[in-house]
């Protein structure tokens, strides 16, 4: 064991990932991440998903055509053709979509596709000595990014976040109710455009450190993850922000470490805070909402076990035996333990060495108001839903355990004494004056 | 014709056509609103009831026409006009609460083009977007996100989106379908009092059950059939035209036209 520890160089794998090139290329996806989880939030809300990806392919023939001019992968070169090839697209899928019966969907897949295909062959039919790594743009190459791209960044990012804070209202107008903000007079396709401008700025920027192929996700999946946590659209821009800058650090550090493409590993990230945010979110996680269910199932259960006792224990019967109450309500002899060991810790039931049950006073309060609960119920269906007498046991079975409405469904039939059984109806705890 | 610049008379169209593929969605509309007064426009789905609102508010590319309020084009004295759409055009899972939504209406407060897209709402407006609320019986939900709000409740805060924009024009777009009975209670007061401040309501309905409330009727199926007080624009013989068939022949020759050009 020992010699494979030893065999490792630690001191090398712990200190790669703070290396001057940690700091400059972490430093830089730091930015894109959280500049395109901001901006996401807008692509997401906006229902855009689909133009995000198609701004990342369509800026090829942009980019190439920027690196034919001038003739190196320079910052403004490559910013001005990604930009005018970002609006083109824009403008292209809205003709498109407006001059003609062609769905949205579709002329989105139309103009990125089309777009890609020309930026393709124009990278084959460079001239002899130009060289364009293709596959650099489509996976991205954290060795690439240099000073420039750093600097491309340090400019984007605060710009992005300027107007997006400065623009705040119109953009949330416009996003929420387009029609209405074009009737005010709020600029809605100009918001549009400068939103598509400030994507394809940011995608081409991060395309070194992501790829086309992969950039789409730092823009979705933040955004995502934070939609699910927050109902207001400020707190969604900081925490989509947060959650993109923390899945780029944490995407290039793992990556340094384990030399696996940064890109990738960044989106793996970013996608299990998504998957964390589903599962554990306080208002929609699936756990919380499972966790909810079992808990609201327990309760009915301990429900359904004293009023079972109560039902079928009286003078002379004093012992209601546990085998019975597994019968009735179909509750497993093993959790039927379970849920009497709670109830008698709560004071609520006895149950003696036969295996026999008995409610104590406390336990028969409980169990009046269930009873009570239930034929108000019965009345309250036949009487107000207008169902059949002999069908509405199933359904007071179910609503019996909605205690909170109990009240109000007295108040409503006017403090009925009999249900439709002709059962009385025992009274409540703090009878109403009527 | 006289120039009619810093006009009184509130909303004035004028042979509006606007057309959408190779069909007219409205021919020739012409008429004029007066201060005070709450006009119904009554007709079958399709007659192009929400394409006259987003004609008149100069939403969408005319054919033919033009719409001025108080004298002058529409896109310059937005701030003049509110509009309230049905209420299934929005998202309403969208990240915002109640007051967020009320408080966009204060949004264009200003005569600076830049300015407008740049202020933030301050305590004035917090102050009316609150009252508004407050008039429509929502002020209990300020803070609710605006998915936990029934149909009616839904309605209430465009209405108070559009309150709180302080205009003169109101064009309402079916406020009055899938809302309760306590809404539409609240929506008629709120309408009386707004007409008797002298605004000027345009309201769309297909329900004929509201006519007695109207000060005046446009009964539209793609043309103005007939405009007036109901009791004399609401004729059987008018409603039978616009709830009845539409003018095929002229359709189909429209149709053959565009496909000429």
């Amino acid at each position: 064991m020992l010699d494979i520890f030893s065999q490792i160089d630690f001191q090398h794998w712990l200190l790669r990932p703070f290396s001057e090139r940690w700091w400059q290329e972490t430093l830089c996806s730091m930015l894109v991440g959280v500049t395109c989880g901001v901006l996401g939030c807008y692509v997401v809300l906006r229902r855009m998903a689909l133009i995000g990806d198609a701004l990342s392919h369509a800026v090829l023939p942009g980019v190439v055509i920027a690196f034919l001019i001038t003739n190196n992968t320079g910052i403004v070169g490559l910013l001005s053709g990604a930009l005018l090839a970002g609006l083109l697209t824009a403008v292209l899928i809205n003709l498109i979509s407006r001059a003609s019966r062609t769905k949205e969907d579709s002329s989105i897949g139309i103009v990125f596709t089309s777009l890609f295909a020309i930026g393709i062959i124009l990278v084959s039919a460079l001239p002899r000595g130009l060289h364009f790594d293709l596959k650099c743009f489509l996976f991205g190459d954290p060795l690439a990014v240099g000073a420039t791209d750093l600097l491309l960044m340090v400019i984007i990012c605060p710009v992005v976040l300027a107007l997006t804070t400065a623009l705040y209202h119109p953009l949330k107008l416009a996003s929420f109710d387009p029609v209405v903000a074009a009737a005010m007079g709020v600029p809605v396709m100009t918001l549009h455009y400068l939103l598509m401008g400030m994507l394809s700025a940011t995608v081409v920027a991060g395309l070194k450190t992501t790829g086309v192929i992969l950039v789409v996700a730092l823009v979705i999946t933040p955004a995502s993850a934070a939609y699910l946590l927050t109902n207001r659209l400020s707190r969604m821009m900081i925490l989509a922000g947060a959650f993109g800058g923390l899945s780029a650090v944490a995407g290039m550090t793992l990556s340094f470490v384990t030399n696996w493409p940064s890109g990738a590993t960044m989106v793996v990230f970013a996608t299990a805070i998504f998957g964390l945010v589903l599962l554990l979110s306080p208002s929609q996680g699936i756990v919380i909402k499972m966790f909810r269910r079992r808990k609201m199932q327990w309760i009915v259960e301990c429900e359904d076990v004293l009023k079972t006792v109560y039902r079928n224990t009286h003078e002379g019967i004093e012992w209601c035996n546990l085998r019975l109450v597994t019968n009735v309500t179909r509750i497993s002899l093993r959790r039927l333990h379970a849920i009497v060991a709670q109830l008698e810790k709560k004071h609520l039931l006895h149950l003696n060495s036969d295996n026999e049950l008995q409610l104590t006073a406390a336990g028969r309060i409980r169990a009046l108001e269930m009873v009570r609960s239930h034929r108000l119920w019965e009345s309250y269906l036949t009487e107000r839903a207008g169902m059949a007498v002999a069908d509405v046991h199933e359904q007071a079975e179910q609503l019996e355990h909605v205690h909170e409405l109990v009240d109000e469904v007295d108040r409503n039939l006017g403090h009925p004494r009999v249900d439709p059984h002709g059962e009385t109806i025992p009274p409540g705890k703090k009878p109403t004056p009527s | 014709m006289a120039s009619d610049a810093g006009s009184t008379i509130p909303l004035h169209a004028r042979n509006l056509t606007v057309s959408f593929a190779d069909r007219a969605a409205l021919r020739s509309i012409s008429f004029q609103l007066q201060s005070g007064t709450l006009t119904g426009i009554i007709g079958p789905n399709g007659a192009g009831k929400s394409t006259l609102l987003r004609a008149l508010l100069g939403l969408l590319p005319l054919d033919a026409g033009n719409v001025k309020a108080f004298g002058l084009p529409v896109a310059k004295n937005r701030q003049r006009i509110a509009y309230v759409p049905q209420k299934q055009t929005v998202d309403w899972d969208f990240p915002v609460t109640v007051l967020d939504v009320v408080l966009m209406g204060r949004y264009g407060r200003s005569n600076s083009r830049l300015w407008r897209l740049l202020r933030r709402p301050g305590e004035t407006d917090r102050l009316a977007a609150e009252q508004a609320l407050a008039q429509l019986g929502m002020s209990d939900f300020k803070d609710r996100h605006i998915r936990q709000l029934s149909g009616g409740q839904q309605q209430r805060v465009f209405l108070a989106r559009a309150l709180c924009q302080e205009a003169d024009i109101l064009l309402l777009d079916e406020p009055l379908t899938g809302v309760d009975v306590a809404t539409e209670e609240i929506i008629f007061s709120l309408i009386d009092k707004l007409t008797a401040a002298g605004k000027t309501l345009l309201l769309v309905s297909h329900d004929l059950s509201i006519l007695d409330r109207l000060h005046q009727v446009m009964l539209l199926n793609r043309r103005i059939i007939a405009i007036g007080p109901p009791e004399q624009a609401a004729t059987k013989n008018n409603l039978r035209q616009t709830y009845g068939g539409r003018l095929a022949l002229l359709d189909q020759a429209e149709a053959a036209l565009t496909k000429m050009k």
